[in-house]
């Protein structure tokens, strides 16, 4: 008996005319919904999302297929990958079951399906089929008995659930149908390739053939109009993030984790800066919000949303949508709201995380722009101070510029203006310039240098604010002016590699002076102190100690160097007790994005909650390596209640007291 | 109607100051410069009552002083005054207050200018008589200290702040000259496209000679930091005698118990 299928079979060959036609009339309601789409997203500005064709082309088939970003979270990802794949196991057996029949077998007279092959095709369909059902079943447990937190389920969920699980149901039983007309009694062995059609197979037998085929093309007209309503549904439902958050992974930016648009301040033909509606931002964020699949993980891991703040970016992505639909001329900061949008940290956890490529932190930051630039808005009268003062005295305290360098006077240190030979340029920052915390670190770090026969050059009351504060505020002028200022004087010392210990003044001088013409090598002091130790330089005496370790969001999301600053604190003899939330995954200590100068007046403090993390791990030492970082957590100790057993300290601190020699 | 608004350029004054060579002043070395506080108000004030005017209206922003008081003139212009007035005066420290007012008086002359703001002092000098002065010689009504200001009618409503934070109101009939003081406003901060704006603004420079005509009255003869003095006083020995002793000098040192 040949090992092999009669396609069309009980159906007929004439079926394939109406059916090709049906077919294209569905996916030409798939096309045509979302080229009515197009002009929604065109309101927005343009940008440029088409160029590196082919690495864009890589990247959307490696994460269409692998599903990576969606597995990150485990529950809710794990049983979306699997039905994913056992879909599309189905889906490329109906093509290949398309190709056979319509064009092996008719044009080259080949037939493919059978033999061994057959025998794999018809298990693993078998088996793709199982296993969509099976995580079917299990995502129905998770969006209708045992819900989740902020996922929210509309009425097309049920409707999407059930046909889904009516497409499946229909396949496997025209599958049991055929086989108890067919394979049961003619070929039985080979029904042992279709272990799940058997079983369907078994609710046949009994039933006389004429029946059996009665009700096998019935179904099977039932199938395909099922199918067909399916992908008709796809692009005005949620189904429709199968093709937008597939394209979004083409459309996700290629450019440095971080990066933002550089104003061209000389162009005399801005009028207006950031964005105030939908039409001053682009055609991707409006995308955006078509592309978001409503999973909700950004803003789980949101450190203003959980700390009840009125920030929801997974809300902000979809405001977005709406108003691009409905009213594109409203406004835009008036309907995301102002503490909403002065409430960003700008850490990254929400974009991170995010499935479907979403873009949430420059859309806040063109907000804020907007805010700043053409309102000349603050978050607070506190925040206005420090801006001022960055602007006249170039830090945020306020204090003489001309007392920068004083924190260095008489350590191992060459001022730049006095032009001796040094190894490294230490762009030392506010904070370790003026806080008398963080000078403690600039000075240990100074140490650790000397140990390790670096010279270190520092410019001293030249150096100005990097400007990353403010510009995170908004105030893209400030920041050009500081940026400006601190780059031609680099420049003009000739420096050949800057090291910083802020991740904040780290990510401004690697990435974003970049646009403003300085090109010297930038290092955060984790990887350079690895480096030291790794050529043995620096040579550490190890002593045993536990301690916890927090990821600067700056250094760890935005730089992906969250292994450097851990193998350090190995040399250091450290063992490390992981927070929950590390790494990639790191929980801001509510600094970042400018909130560093602004007082936290909505909702609970962001830094106590991480510090309640820190203080959870068991370990008595917490290790950071920001300084604003070790700010907020010296004040979310105290206030927290973890004064006697919590502790704080730099990295630089960490390593400065086991020195060798 | 034509405005005036007056305004300096000071040091920070979180500087280190240290005196100059004569002794008479501070050194420029080191200082990191803005727009006198109390001026700040001033033109936040008159920047408002020109958006309240509108079309008919026109603010100068004066400032006497060397090259660098441009920046502060820019600010000026960019918080929303129409033009400037840059009197190029390299020695504007060493001048007195009479020095200067006459100066800005020598301008304002013939100008028509109906109202004229100002600061109610200088950060640095502090002396508090520019203003006044200025509009003795110009003949202006004159209110001081302002905390509260409006316009209607042509006339002036102006709330003062008298001691122990007191209010007085006082209605002036135009020409009047106002200064300023902390409380009368926020001042705003400049957005992006008018600082671009003051970029293209007219600033016109009047050489300091075409304006002085006073000698100096006034001479200021020192400057230096105050003589050090003990900073502490350590209290010591029982309980009851200290606390004694401590409240008495808390009475007589402070007024915290009056």
């Amino acid at each position: 008996m040949e090992t092999t299928r009669e396609i069309y079979w009980n159906i007929g060959h004439g079926v394939v005319l109406p059916m090709y036609v049906l077919s294209m009339a569905a996916l030409g309601v798939l096309v045509w919904g979302f080229w009515k789409r197009l002009p929604i997203y065109r309101q927005g500005k343009p940008l440029n999302r088409f160029d590196r064709y082919d690495e864009r082309v890589r990247r959307m088939i490696g994460e269409i297929l692998g599903q990576e970003k969606v597995a990150r979270v485990r529950a809710g990802g794990l049983p979306h990958n699997l039905f994913f794949w056992g879909f599309l196991i189905l889906f490329a057996g109906t093509l290949l079951v398309m190709a056979q029949a319509d064009f092996f077998t008719p044009v080259l007279g080949l037939n493919l399906l059978s033999g061994s092959f057959y025998r794999i095709f018809s298990l693993v369909l078998d088996l793709g089929g199982a296993l969509a059902l099976l995580m079917l079943g299990a995502l129905f447990f998770r969006r209708f008995v045992k819900q989740p937190a902020g996922l929210e389920t509309a009425n097309e969920d049920y409707v999407i659930h059930q046909l889904l699980f009516a497409i499946l149901l229909t396949g496997f039983l025209i599958e049991g149908a055929r086989m108890a007309a067919t394979e049961l009694p003619h070929n039985p062995a080979l029904a042992v390739y279709s272990p799940i059609g058997y079983l369907f197979a078994r609710l046949f037998t009994g039933f006389e053939e004429a029946s059996i085929l009665i009700a096998h093309k019935g179904l099977w007209w039932l199938h395909l109009a099922l199918v067909l309503g399916f992908i008709c549904a796809i692009p005005s439902s949620k189904l429709r993030h199968i093709v937008t958050t597939s394209l979004n992974a083409f459309f996700a930016p290629l450019e440095p984790k971080g990066a933002l648009a550089t104003i061209n301040l000389e162009d005399e033909s801005l009028e207006s800066f950031g964005a105030s509606s939908i039409r001053d931002l682009t055609w991707k964020d409006i995308f955006d919000a078509d592309a978001c699949t409503g999973c909700a993980r950004c803003q789980e891991r949101c450190p203003a949303h959980s700390t009840d703040k009125p920030l929801s970016p997974m809300k902000l992505i979809r405001q977005v949508g709406e108003l691009a639909q409905r009213s594109p001329d409203a406004g835009l900061i008036e309907t995301v709201g102002v503490d909403a949008i002065w409430s960003c940290t700008t850490c990254r956890a929400c974009q991170d995380i995010c499935p479907a490529n979403n873009e949430h932190v420059n859309k806040i930051l063109e907000l804020r722009r907007n805010l700043t630039l053409m309102e000349g808005a603050f978050p607070g009268e506190e925040v206005r101070g420090a801006v001022n003062n960055v602007e006249v005295n170039g830090n945020p305290f306020g204090l003489a510029f001309a007392a920068r360098g004083e924190w260095a006077e008489g350590l191992p240190v060459t001022l730049m203006e006095e032009g001796a030979e040094v190894d490294i340029l230490y762009f030392v920052g506010c904070y370790a310039s003026y806080d008398r915390r963080n000078r403690e670190v600039a000075r240990r770090f100074l140490r650790i240098c000397a140990a390790a026969g670096v010279r270190v050059g520092i410019l001293g009351k030249q150096e100005k604010c990097c400007g990353e504060p403010v510009r995170k505020l908004g105030n893209e002028y400030l920041y050009q002016m500081q940026a400006a200022e601190n780059i031609e004087l680099i420049k003009g010392y000739g420096v050949k590699r800057i090291v910083t210990t802020c991740p904040h003044c780290f990510n401004a001088l690697a990435r974003d002076y970049r646009d403003l013409g300085l090109e010297v090598p930038v290092q955060h002091y984790a990887s350079y102190l690895q480096e030291l130790i790794a050529a043995e330089r620096l040579r550490l005496k190890p002593e045993p100690f536990v301690a916890t370790y927090h990821d600067s969001c700056y250094l760890g999301r935005y730089m992906d160097l969250t292994e450097a600053p851990r193998s350090v604190i190995a040399a250091a003899g450290g063992r490390i007790q992981e927070m929950e939330r590390s790494g990639a995954d790191g929980f801001c200590c509510g600094a970042g994005g400018g909130r560093i100068l602004a007082e936290e007046k909505l909702g609970g403090k962001i830094s106590e909650k991480r510090v309640a993390m820190a203080r959870d791990t068991g370990a008595s030492l917490l290790i950071s390596n920001c300084p604003f970082c070790l700010t907020m957590f010296e004040d979310g100790i105290k206030t927290g209640g973890h004064e006697g057993t919590l502790r704080v300290r730099d990295l630089a601190e960490i390593v400065a007291e086991r020195l060798q020699g | 109607m034509k405005l005036l608004v007056c305004i300096k350029q000071v040091p920070d004054m979180e500087s280190r100051f240290k005196p100059d060579s004569r002794g008479t002043w501070y050194h420029e070395e080191d200082l990191a410069w803005r727009m006198n506080e109390y001026d700040e108000y001033a033109v936040e004030e008159a920047v408002r009552l020109r958006e309240q005017l509108g079309e008919g209206a026109e603010l100068t922003v004066l400032s006497i002083g060397p090259e660098r008081v441009g920046e502060a003139i820019r600010k000026a212009l960019a918080m929303g005054c129409d033009r400037g007035v840059h009197v190029l005066d390299a020695d504007a420290a060493q001048r007195d207050p009479w020095q200067v007012a006459a100066m800005i008086a020598a301008h304002a002359r013939e100008k028509g200018y109906e109202l004229i703001f100002t600061g109610m002092q200088s950060q640095d000098r502090g002396s508090a008589q520019v203003g006044v002065t200025v509009a003795e010689e110009l003949g202006f009504a004159c209110a001081t200290t302002l905390v509260g200001f409006s316009y209607a009618d042509g006339a002036v409503t102006a709330q003062r702040e008298l001691e122990g934070g007191t209010k007085g109101v006082a209605r002036l009939g135009l020409p009047a000259l106002v200064t300023c003081q902390l409380g009368l406003n926020v001042p705003r901060y400049p957005t992006l496209p008018n600082i671009m704006k003051a970029k293209k603004k007219e600033v016109q420079a009047v050489a300091a000679a075409e304006l002085l005509e006073e000698e100096a009255r006034a001479a200021t003869t020192s400057f230096h930091a105050p003589a050090k003095k003990g900073g502490a006083v350590v209290l010591e020995g029982e309980v009851a005698p200290l606390v004694d002793q401590l409240l008495g000098i808390l009475r007589e040192k402070t007024a915290l118990l009056r």
